[in-house]
């Protein structure tokens, strides 16, 4: 009797596991092959302007590619960062995605030959002659995943880049003009500190505070030494007057109450909330927050790139990116041709983006006027550094860490950088 | 194999009980075979799920890996760089800590809670206001981790936290601190958390261990002038000391384990103060791809976890024994 039910049971596991490994085993164009289902990810949230124009971009897609429907499904940042490659390795890859740009991240996923080489596909639709030289920089990836040459991996449609976000109200109530150069700046925050004010908005649990530190450092950098720094041309020292600068600078800001301590734990969304509630009258941060400070702002604000300093933090966008394995290749290629049409670009503008290859007379809200003309004036002077955390995997967690350290004072200035040192020679070897 | 029963405890537990009844009915009992009948669907599913992967985790542990593209054999690297690291070590430290907040501190409390739900007030206000305060105390253990902790960041928040904000109205505002922000404080926070959402689950075991006992050993050293606490040292502790061990080793083990609080709280921050190694080999895994290095961490954890394992099941067996008067 036993026996018998063993063979049953034998029998049915054989069966169970057979069909498991036929479908593991499964020819891998089994998936959305026809040609009339392009498989979209990305992760910008519904109300940016990104979003926006991407939703616009899908329907102007399915009107120009009749039968076709978009399959898109809504990601996270981080749901995309920590599972793109085992994703991409498998047959659930989309057909096209959004993804972060850097060495670290689309840099790495090129080097493992999990994504599509697009250069044939950007000179033939012209692409690179609609971006400039810093935002075309996180496109290319040589063999090594080293950004700024080799071929194209991605496709930014638009760009970013960090400036002073300042609360005019504030500013006028203490009776504080915009600073023009950086002695002014800090004159200002003095004021604000006289008064009872904390100045600067600021998160110590993520990019924030590390932002400040190494805008620090690049208003006494050049081009070289960023090059350096981010796609090793030489090798950085952490100890030279740039980085020194901006170590002490900083620890002193937390001294001088420009930055307070009790930010060491907070998140970017509470540096945001900080400046929207108009409790800190200063927030340097990036251009992602200018759609929703023009939306939920109750008081006059403006911008201006950081003074006195050639270079500020920013790049292309997030890069459009087609997967080795994606079943749908020219349908992706040309959802990536709509995205870059004036219609999208000029979309884009007006929602708050930065687009990169929009028509300027087309962009008719004051305030992206403005914030195109600042992108403008630093694509001209080559002002566009990057991120502090590219250069390697798992640096923005040390640089978080360890800026958290200066902002408690548990660590000294070149205990900072050595520690920063440690971690980027160790991060860099694997390129 | 002898064994004698030693009736002076009085009834004897109920783990005891089942097992000395399963012992004297070995010669009635259904052929063996039966029985791993129903096994096999759970073990095979332990094999797929647990054995596996361990055994793949192990062998990555052994390589240099990015998680894509081939991994490099480098043999025993990764557990020798383990061990010259400080962050990784100090990982471990913040365990300890984490231990001492949800083993021995929900345990020590729960005893004391559950004794004084069940002794006083189930019977001053009725067993179903005990009741009640028993869920509200379990309610932690049922919020989903991630809730839990966004609500006690805000709670914790140097500003406008409540804490800080209670701490004020009450006039003791210079004790106000940045719980989560300041290196020497944010261990001890989290710890904080922990016990409040640890503390439910040793209660309710002791609540119900506490059902089985004896109530005439209770009227007994009553009888004889036994006060609270000499009732609770005495009669409380010795009979429910198996749901003693199971909580603490369960509480260690989920101590050692401790993810998602530290994730939501403060991500191991500020500058590695709060970091304990899941978390550590989660950021090496998916932040830094180290992949073999973050296998090696998970490796070591899950062999600690497994000797601790093994060891508080010995340890809790040869105890019950020898209450028991158990020979093996």
């Amino acid at each position: 009797m036993l026996t018998a039910r063993r063979r049953v049971m034998a029998a049915a596991a054989a069966v169970v596991s057979t069909t498991l490994l036929l479908a593991s085993c499964g020819d891998s164009d089994s998936g959305s092959s026809d040609g009339k289902t392009l498989k979209l990810w990305h992760y910008e949230s519904p109300d940016s302007a990104m979003a926006v124009a991407w939703n616009a971009a899908i329907k102007e897609f399915e009107k120009t590619h009749p039968g076709v429907k978009v399959k898109f499904e809504e990601k996270g940042f981080e749901q995309i960062q920590k599972t793109a490659p085992m994703v991409l390795n498998s047959d659930d890859a989309p057909d096209l995605m959004e993804y972060n740009k850097g060495n670290a991240t689309a840099g790495h996923l090129s080097q493992q030959g999990l994504l599509t080489d697009l250069s044939a596909e950007v000179t033939k639709h012209g692409w690179d002659k609609k971006l400039s030289a810093g935002v075309r920089t996180t496109s290319q990836y040589d063999a090594k995943g080293v950004m700024g040459s080799g071929k194209w991996f991605g496709i930014p449609n638009y760009a970013e880049y960090t400036m002073v976000f300042y609360n005019k109200d504030l500013f006028k109530k203490y009776g504080i003009a915009e600073p023009k150069t950086f002695t002014e700046l800090t004159a200002a925050m003095d004021t604000f500190v006289d008064k009872g004010v904390t100045p600067l908005a600021n998160a110590g649990a993520e990019y924030v505070a590390h932002q400040y530190l190494y805008q620090l450092a690049l208003s006494k950098a050049d081009r070289a030494w960023v090059d350096s720094y981010q796609l090793y041309k030489g090798k950085p020292d952490f100890h030279d007057a740039a980085w020194t600068y901006a170590a002490e600078t900083f620890a002193d800001w937390v001294k001088k109450g420009y930055i307070s301590k009790k930010t060491t734990s907070a998140k970017a969304e509470d540096a945001g909330l900080s400046f929207m509630q108009g409790k800190s009258p200063i927030l340097f941060s990036g251009s992602w927050w200018f759609g929703r400070f023009a939306a939920e702002n109750k008081f006059d604000w403006g911008t201006f790139l950081w003074p006195d300093s050639n270079l500020t933090l920013g790049s292309g966008g997030n890069l459009w990116v087609v997967p080795k394995g994606a079943e749908n290749k020219q349908l992706a290629y040309d959802f990536i041709d709509i995205t870059m049409s004036k219609k999208i670009q000029n979309l884009l503008g007006n929602k708050g983006g930065v687009p990169v290859a929009a028509d300027p007379a087309a962009i008719t809200d004051p305030r992206s006027k403005g914030l195109i003309a600042n992108f403008n004036t630093l694509s001209e002077r080559d002002g566009l550094a990057f991120y502090p955390d590219w250069p390697a995997p798992g640096f923005y967690d040390v640089l978080v860490s360890e800026t958290q350290k200066l902002i408690t004072g548990s660590a000294k200035p070149d205990a900072y950088l050595d520690a920063v040192k440690a971690a980027y020679d160790k991060g860099v070897q694997a390129p | 194999m002898t064994f004698t029963v030693d009736e002076r405890g009085g009834r004897r537990s109920a783990v005891v009980e089942a097992r000395h009844h399963a012992k004297n009915a070995r010669g009635d009992r259904p052929p063996r075979d039966s029985y791993a009948l129903f096994l096999l669907p759970g073990a095979l599913a332990f094999l797929v799920i647990v054995v596996v992967p361990f055994l793949m985790n192990t062998g990555v542990s052994f390589t240099e890996w990015q998680g894509v593209g081939s991994p490099k054999w480098t043999g025993l690297a990764n557990y020798r760089e383990l061990m010259d690291d400080a962050e990784f070590w100090a990982s471990f430290r913040h365990s300890l800590f984490m231990v001492v907040a949800m083993a021995v501190v929900p345990t020590v409390l729960g005893l004391v809670l559950a004794a004084a739900l069940f002794d006083f007030v189930g019977k001053h206000f009725g067993s179903r206001t005990a009741a009640v305060l028993r869920a509200c105390f379990y309610l932690p253990q049922v919020l989903p981790i991630a809730v839990a902790g966004i609500v006690w960041s805000w709670i914790l928040a140097p500003e406008n936290g409540s804490l800080n904000e209670l701490l004020k109205a009450v006039g003791l505002g210079s004790l106000q601190q940045d719980w989560l922000g300041d290196p020497d404080l944010a261990l001890y926070s989290v710890m904080g958390v922990m016990v409040w959402v640890q503390l439910g689950f040793p209660l309710v075991i002791f609540m119900a261990g506490l059902q089985r006992v004896d109530p005439q050993l209770y009227e007994a050293a009553e009888l004889d002038g036994a006060g609270w606490w000499r009732r609770f040292w005495h009669v409380t502790l010795p009979q429910i000391r198996p749901e003693i061990y199971v909580v603490l080793l369960w509480c260690t083990i989920a101590a050692l384990k401790v993810f998602g609080a530290v994730y939501v709280l403060t991500k191991g921050g500020p500058g590695g103060a709060t970091d304990v190694p899941s978390y550590f080999s989660f950021t090496t895994f998916f932040e830094k791809t180290q992949v073999g290095y973050g296998a090696a961490i998970s490796t070591v954890l899950t062999v600690i976890v497994l000797l601790l394992a093994v060891v508080g099941l010995k340890l809790q067996t040869r105890a019950e024994d020898a209450e028991q008067g158990v020979v093996r």
